[in-house]
């Protein structure tokens, strides 16, 4: 019975249901979306630092400021430094990467070129990075201007070995190779010999970062204790914390997209409160019939607040797969502007939404409910 | 059989309005005959449909009270009235009086359901009572499918349900013509018929006709108390309504 009148007090105004229930569907739907943005760019990221990230990324100053600094601040003279007392610190491998973007007239022309000495040995850096065309960059090209491309950089080009790209007006640079693709943002960069790329751009001696790999990973934070000891201008990230820094910045992200996310929840939230009242007076007299024949007033309570959360749930089964479209179109974008697919549905997200529908639907229901609950009986069983 | 008895002792309700009391009831008593039906008559606005919303437990008194044996139902919580409706009184009224929205079968399943009981037990005791009726074929039809007659015997069928003490039944025939009305009063003698209480609120002489006994309200009060010979004669064993009153109230009606 509980089923037919529920199912039944949805179905009495299916327009007005539908709305309702529409409304929930985009404010989940908007919400799914938004945060989707954070899962995408997290999965990229852990994907990148999991599989390939360093053990030890060495900056100078503060990482997250350095890193990405327009003008590189990191004196390579260091790396002669560190390596000169690598069996001190444990240190196996170090690689000075300079970063460089070449902005374009549209974000998605943006190029990033990463400068690594040519003899490197790039897959202990970047685990999965394999060779489609060409080759491999060589000792040999340490100086000279060639390029081995990211797999969706060449395809966002139109690049193909043997063509040339041009960095500025100074320094192109002749394509010798094109990655297989490991996902990640390897994928979306180009990778240039390091004296090359600091010739180009005229930084003779800085790098952005060092890239280091130790003979005990989890030795990681001694290791950066101790290198920091003797160079306290030098900032150490260990992969752990480079994750974290990363996290937390998701985090902010994901309550700022969350508020915005809320107001749309709330408004949602008002609709099924309201059209739930217009039900319960509409049904005053049922109400007023099923008190009369032995209904205690939680029956009508748990009824009542049942019907706000399917409905809402109903309307979130919808928003869900809105959702999805959305990130599926938010990945169209991206990936043609920077080839990366910044949004994910996953499975955590999804159940979160639906979690939180669920939680507006029954925080929508208690005002409606208690209405119902308290129909007075008499008054009820008078109306015609 | 002997099934509860319904005592009403000093019963009152005062409306409290802005523009003046208003005192719908006052000073009602009355012990409600087992087996019998007893038909509340008067005029419009004398109080009868006030005094079956505190017989029933739909309101609260303002004075006196309504006791079924020596439970003092006026002063239970809505929950605990809720569960006397349920298990010990059944309705009927005018119209209106079914679920629109649940089929025939589904109505008198409700009070089941809220008892507790399970569907397979349900379900029979339903098509047992719809076919009591002459409703066997009529059970999956939603109300607004069915006729008046039909109707009202489906709300019968539903106040039947959990086996009652007491049937209430406020202009049962109110909306019928005179033949299904007579359906319906023949029924409610049935029920009657099986020691049950009926409490019978009409404007409808004729229909107060079918009554053992028959009490008048004249603006809120009891003016008198008529018994139908013809039903007092059948009756055998009942003992005068006054005395009944007299005779229980001490004893069983706790102050
Ligand atoms: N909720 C209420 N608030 C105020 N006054 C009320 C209320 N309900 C009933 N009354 C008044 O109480 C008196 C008795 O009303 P009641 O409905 O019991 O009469 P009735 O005998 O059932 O009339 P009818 O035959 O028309 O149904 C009337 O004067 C009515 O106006
Ligand atoms: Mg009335």
């Amino acid at each position: 019975m509980v089923p037919s009148l529920a199912t039944a007090a949805l179905l009495r105004r299916p327009l007005r249901t539908f709305l309702t229930a529409l409304g929930i569907a985009i404010a989940v739907g908007s919400t799914v979306v938004f945060l989707s943005l954070g899962e995408g760019l997290r999965q990229a990221f852990s994907q990148e630092l999991s599989g390939v990230g360093p053990d030890l990324q060495v900056s100078f100053g503060d990482l997250q400021t350095s890193s990405f600094a327009e003008i590189p601040e990191l004196p390579i003279a260091y790396a002669d430094d560190l390596l000169a007392a690598a069996e001190r610190y444990g240190i196996v491998n170090l690689v000075p990467i300079l970063l460089h973007v070449r902005s374009g007239l549209s974000p998605g022309s943006a190029i990033v070129f990463q400068g690594l000495p040519a003899d490197a040995d790039v897959a202990s850096i970047y685990v999965d990075f394999t060779i489609a065309d060409g080759r491999q960059l060589a000792a040999e090209d340490e100086g000279a201007m060639v390029a081995v491309l990211g797999p969706q950089t060449a395809e966002r080009l139109g690049l193909g070995v043997g063509e040339t790209l041009r960095l500025n007006p100074r320094a192109s640079f002749d394509v010798v190779g094109i990655g297989g693709g490991a996902g990640g943002l390897l994928d979306n960069s180009v990778l240039v010999p390091l004296t090359s790329l600091q010739a180009a751009i005229g930084v003779e001696d800085r790098v952005s970062f060092f890239v280091v790999e130790i003979v005990e990973a989890s030795k990681a934070n001694e290791v950066a204790a101790a290198i920091m000891a003797d160079y306290p201008e030098l900032g150490v990230q260990t992969r752990a914390e480079l994750l974290e820094v990363i996290e937390r910045g998701l985090a902010i992200s994901d309550v700022v997209r969350l508020g915005i996310s809320a107001i749309a929840l709330i408004v949602g939230a008002i609709a099924v409160a309201n059209t739930m009242l217009m039900s319960v007076f509409e049904r005053t007299r049922e109400f007023g019939v099923v008190r009369a024949v032995g209904a205690r007033p939680r029956f009508l309570f748990g009824l009542v607040l049942l019907e706000s959360v399917v409905l809402s749930l109903i309307g979130a089964a919808v928003g869900v797969a809105l959702g999805f479209l959305g990130a599926w179109v938010v990945n169209l974008v991206s990936l043609d502007l920077i080839a990366l697919e910044v949004a994910a549905v996953t499975p955590r997200l999804v159940a979160f939404a639906v979690a939180v529908a669920a939680g507006m639907g029954l925080l929508a229901g208690l005002l409606p409910a208690g209405r119902a609950a308290r129909v007075p009986i008499a008054v009820a069983l008078a109306r015609e | 059989m002997l099934r509860g008895v319904l005592i009403a002792r000093d019963l009152g309700k005062t409306y409290r309005a802005p523009s003046g009391d208003v005192v719908a009831l006052a000073g009602f008593e009355h012990a409600f005959s087992e087996g019998a039906i007893t038909a509340v008559v008067g005029p419009s606005g004398s109080g009868k449909s006030t005094l079956l919303n505190l017989l029933a437990g739909f309101d609260v008194p303002t004075t006196g009270g309504v006791w079924l044996d020596d439970l003092a139902v006026h002063q239970r919580s809505e929950a605990e009235r809720a569960s006397v409706r349920l298990r010990r009184f059944g309705f009927v009224f005018q119209s209106f009086n079914l679920v629109t929205v649940l089929t025939a079968r589904q109505n008198v399943e409700l009070p089941l359901g809220l008892a507790g009981a399970g569907p397979a037990q349900r379900r029979r005791r339903a098509d047992d009572l719809l076919r009591r009726f002459g409703l066997a074929q009529r059970a999956d039809h939603l109300p607004h499918r069915l006729s008046g007659g039909e109707r009202q015997r489906v709300a019968l069928a539903r106040a039947l349900a959990n086996d009652p003490d007491v049937v209430f039944a406020d202009e049962p025939t109110g909306a019928l013509d005179s033949v299904t009305g007579r359906e319906v009063a023949a029924a409610l003698r049935d029920v009657a018929a099986e020691g049950r209480t009926v409490v019978l609120v009409t404007h409808d002489e004729s229909l107060s006709s079918i009554a053992d006994a028959r009490l008048r309200l004249s603006d809120g009060r009891l003016a008198a108390t008529e018994h139908v010979p013809s039903r007092r004669a059948a009756g055998g064993d009942q003992v005068t309504v006054r005395e009944d009153v007299k005779a229980l109230a001490p004893a069983a009606v706790p102050r």
